[in-house]
């Protein structure tokens, strides 16, 4: 049951908010661990009880640490042990090169932990925080289950540190004004996933049917772009979702995207992407490593490695990796050699041609396949265009169009530029009625499958 | 100002939002066949289900069902794509001159059911034959879009066939429709075939049965209803394609029914019918064909050469099975797709000199199909 169907926007939100308002404020904090337990049961008994199991061993891992910090042996080994569980459990259930393990433990290939990428990164991180004494152990238990499995971030995040979550749990603003900013986001996220990336997915499959030999350069681009925003659109609309019910219980979620997509320069693109990964990789591995060696060499490599560890986090394999190290090198040449200034258009066009190519490499089941799609981009088939191209660019033209001026920030520029003016007025009164719009015409788009997957990663 | 909108906003959407859960919960909900999801056999929640998750998609689907003015919606949607330049929608293609099954080339291997059918048929000495029907998007592929043509039917049916022991007599029903494509053997609103198109079947499949078939001018043709709207209009409520014509074909001077009995998993016994107009006001007209669903159908007819005939089937035979009637005293119709246990628990196969299968070829995408061809009656006793 994801963010993204009827069964959860019509049955499980307002029944979660019911029981959450009509509970005393005392105990608020108790029923969200209830409804978000409830909410993992909806994964399957198993993945609740894996849940449970999983934020007792990191619980009781962060008591242990901070009880043992003087003896230094005894913490040492209770964290690496904690974190080497924790990456066993994200290889196992991720990796297939570790599925081995799946069959001894006899789990089936169908069950998988959602949102397993984002709760080990935030449990690896309060470990390694507790050890370094830059966190307090959370004795209560209800606190740090909710840190865990709160549902609004279960699927998709962010990747909150443990202190920052506390002082939002402590300090939260729920009440009517709160559901309202909070189901707007909602609703956002909710129309960038069934209008544009279920849109997108479909323009990508069928690209990426034809013939890779004979595939037209025009075909290859246009499975790339969509491809790129769809990832975009996916990862974004369910993190909007997510925070837009965390806004519905008063926790001020942060967004975990800027408006990425059509970034001046590369360094914008990767500050803007994913937010919070990116500094939990930037915080507790770049820095970590970069500690070692002033070697400027080194530090280049370490740069890159971080880079590739971060496109391998969303994929589980070589090409994630390499999508990833595409970028850091991206970022590092940038950095290098643009010393001057450039056309805001030019930065935005080669900005926007190396996310793409990072994609491919991303949406790629090997690495040759990769080298292969980039081959029919540059027209190495010695097909610029063809019949199906045009077909599918006549099919799909006007989503794509409409899900690039989407993914900037123009609107919203506009409208700040606006300031005060009469057409902000406007659109501020009109809002309720274009937030009933979405959610209403998002439910006709899934109103026949019942609910809109993740068909693009399993995360 | 903001903070008053805010307000007005959670207002509106949680009111809308209450009104939709409350239509879910307790509203009457429509009927799952409408929307092409017909339950086949009873659907229990097993506990594996409940461990691993997959009872929310009968959840999901459930909700889905009981939202209100769900057919508009589903139109709207498809409107809403058409207008848009999106040719396929909930996996159909939408054409103005058709409806089309889009996912053709998402079907998986046919190698685990042709497997079972031959061990199934290793089993008994009477003559087996097989005819795998396409589905309109087998017949009419050209037109669906190119991307969407990887796996045409005409493929799956060759390895099927090529899969099936030299035993197994295998009818070649694609050819013949395929040549006959200009004519209305295929519904528009729907993935099966009409009475028409299987009738030209019938011609080829009665004549490797060892029988003549009937002149087509012997039948006299009654147009039941213009208005049948069917399982791939269900996806979309599409209305820019013409709904279907159902016929019934009746041969007057031929041989009557005696007797049509359906029977339950619990061999309870049902009247059934060969043709039962109730159908045509409810939200499957295509079931007025042998009426409702059974594992087993019965027939007793007025022909007097004491042959008997076991077809095992799926729904694109409903409309096949009155043509069949002219030449056999008896045909014991059985439905793995709504059989529980095993089909020895229904019929003894090797009772019959002639057993005849015949499958839309969309069919032998569910793996476990038939299975009960090959369940022990003692398995049924230990469920």
């Amino acid at each position: 049951m994801i963010y993204s169907s009827l069964l959860f926007v019509y049955i499980f939100f307002p029944f979660s908010l019911l029981v959450y308002y009509v509970t005393p404020k005392k105990y608020r904090n108790t029923s969200l661990l209830v409804l978000s337990m409830i909410f993992c049961s909806m994964f399957g008994i198993g993945f609740l009880l894996f849940m449970i199991a999983y934020t007792a061993l990191n619980y009781a891992a962060c008591i242990l640490i901070s009880k043992y910090r003087s003896n230094k042996g005894v913490s040492v080994s209770v964290l690496g042990l904690a974190l080497l569980l924790d990456v066993l459990i994200i290889f196992i259930f991720r990796s297939d090169f570790f599925s081995i393990y799946k069959k001894l433990l006899s789990i089936p290939e169908s069950f998988f932990p959602v949102g397993i990428s984002f709760f080990t990164l935030s449990a690896a991180g309060t470990l390694a925080d507790v050890y370094c004494g830059r966190e307090k152990a959370e004795k209560n238990i209800i606190s740090f289950g909710l840190y865990i499995i709160f549902f609004p971030k279960l699927i998709m995040g962010p990747v909150l540190r443990y202190s920052g979550f506390r002082k939002m749990l402590d300090s939260r603003h729920d009440g009517l004004s709160g559901i309202g900013v909070g189901v707007s986001l909602f609703a956002k996220g909710f129309a960038k996933k069934v209008i544009a990336a279920d849109s997108l997915y479909a323009l990508y499959t069928a690209s990426v049917s034809a013939d890779m030999d004979k595939m037209a350069a025009l075909t290859a681009w246009l499975g790339a772009t969509s491809f790129f925003l769809c990832l975009y659109f996916t990862l974004s609309g369910i993190s909007d979702m997510g925070a837009g019910i965390g806004h519905c219980f008063g926790f001020r979620l942060p967004q975990s995207f800027n408006y990425p997509v059509f970034s001046s320069n590369i360094r914008y693109f990767a500050a803007r992407w994913h937010i919070q990964v990116v500094q939990w990789f930037r915080r507790y591995v770049t820095r970590q490593i970069l500690r070692f060696s002033p070697n400027k060499a080194f530090r280049i490599s370490a740069f890159i490695a971080v880079w590739g560890l971060f496109g391998f986090w969303y994929t589980f394999d070589m090409n994630g990796a390499v999508s990833g190290a595409v970028l850091g090198m991206a970022i590092i040449i940038e950095t290098r050699f643009r010393h001057g200034r450039l056309l805001p258009l030019t930065g935005v066009f080669y900005t926007f041609i190396t996310s793409v190519i990072c994609s491919v490499f991303m949406a790629g089941s090997s690495l040759s396949y990769s080298f292969r799609y980039l081959f029919a981009m540059i027209g190495g088939n010695g097909v610029l265009a063809d019949s199906f191209s045009l077909y599918l660019l006549k099919s799909y033209i006007l989503i794509l169009l409409i899900s690039m001026y989407a993914s900037t920030s123009l609107f919203r520029n506009l409208m700040m530029r606006s300031g005060h003016g009469k057409g902000q007025k406007i659109i501020t009164a009109l809002s309720p009625v274009i937030v009933l719009s979405v959610m209403i015409l998002c439910t006709v788009l899934i109103s026949y499958k019942g609910s809109s997957g993740m068909d693009l990663l399993k995360m | 100002m903001k903070n008053a909108v805010s307000k007005i906003t959670a207002v509106i959407v949680l009111v809308y939002i209450s009104a939709v859960m409350i239509f879910i919960l307790f509203g009457k909900g429509n009927s799952n066949i409408m929307y092409g999801s017909s339950c086949r056999k009873k659907h229990c929640i097993s506990v594996s289900d409940v461990m691993y998750g997959s009872f929310t998609e009968y959840f999901t689907e459930l909700t889905a069902n009981r939202l209100p003015v769900r057919s508009r919606m589903i139109a709207a949607e498809s409107r809403l794509k058409s207008a848009m330049n999106e040719s396929v929608v909930n996996g159909v293609c939408v054409d103005s001159r058709m409806l089309l099954d889009a996912e053709v080339s998402d079907r998986g291997s046919v190698s685990k059911n042709a497997h079972t059918i031959n061990e199934f048929c290793g089993k008994y000495k009477g003559a087996v034959y097989f005819a795998a029907i396409p589905t309109s998007s087998g017949v009419y592929e050209s037109y669906l879009p190119e991307y969407i043509r990887k796996n045409p039917e005409s493929m799956q049916i060759s390895s099927l066939y090529s899969e099936l022991e030299g035993n197994i007599r295998e009818i070649d029903a694609y050819n013949i429709l395929k040549m006959l494509n200009e004519n209305y053997i295929y519904y528009r609103n729907d993935t099966r075939w009409t009475s028409y198109g299987a009738y030209c079947v019938y011609r080829t499949v009665i004549q490797k049965l060892g029988f003549s078939p009937v002149a087509y001018d012997k039948y006299t043709i009654n147009h039941v209803t213009d208005d049948f709207r069917g399982n791939l209009y269900a996806r979309t409520f599409y209305s820019r394609v013409r709904p279907d014509i159902i016929d019934i074909y009746r041969y007057t001077e031929g041989a009557r029914i005696i007797s049509c009995t359906g029977y339950d998993n619990d061999m309870k016994s049902y009247a059934g019918k060969l043709y039962d107009k109730s159908f045509i006001d409810s939200g499957n007209m295509y079931d007025m064909y042998l009426g409702e669903k059974r594992p087993l159908v019965k027939i007793r007819t007025t022909v007097n050469n004491e042959r008997r005939l076991l077809v095992i089937k799926d729904s694109f035979a409903d409309c096949f099975i009155p043509f069949l009637t002219q030449h056999y005293s008896e045909i014991d119709i059985a439905d793995p797709a709504y059989m529980e246990g095993s089909i020895v628990d229904f019929v003894d196969p090797g009772s019959y000199e002639q057993i005849l299968f015949l499958f839309g070829i969309d069919s032998m995408d569910d793996e476990n199909l038939f299975d009960v061809l090959v369940n022990t009656p003692e398995e049924r006793k230990v469920e």
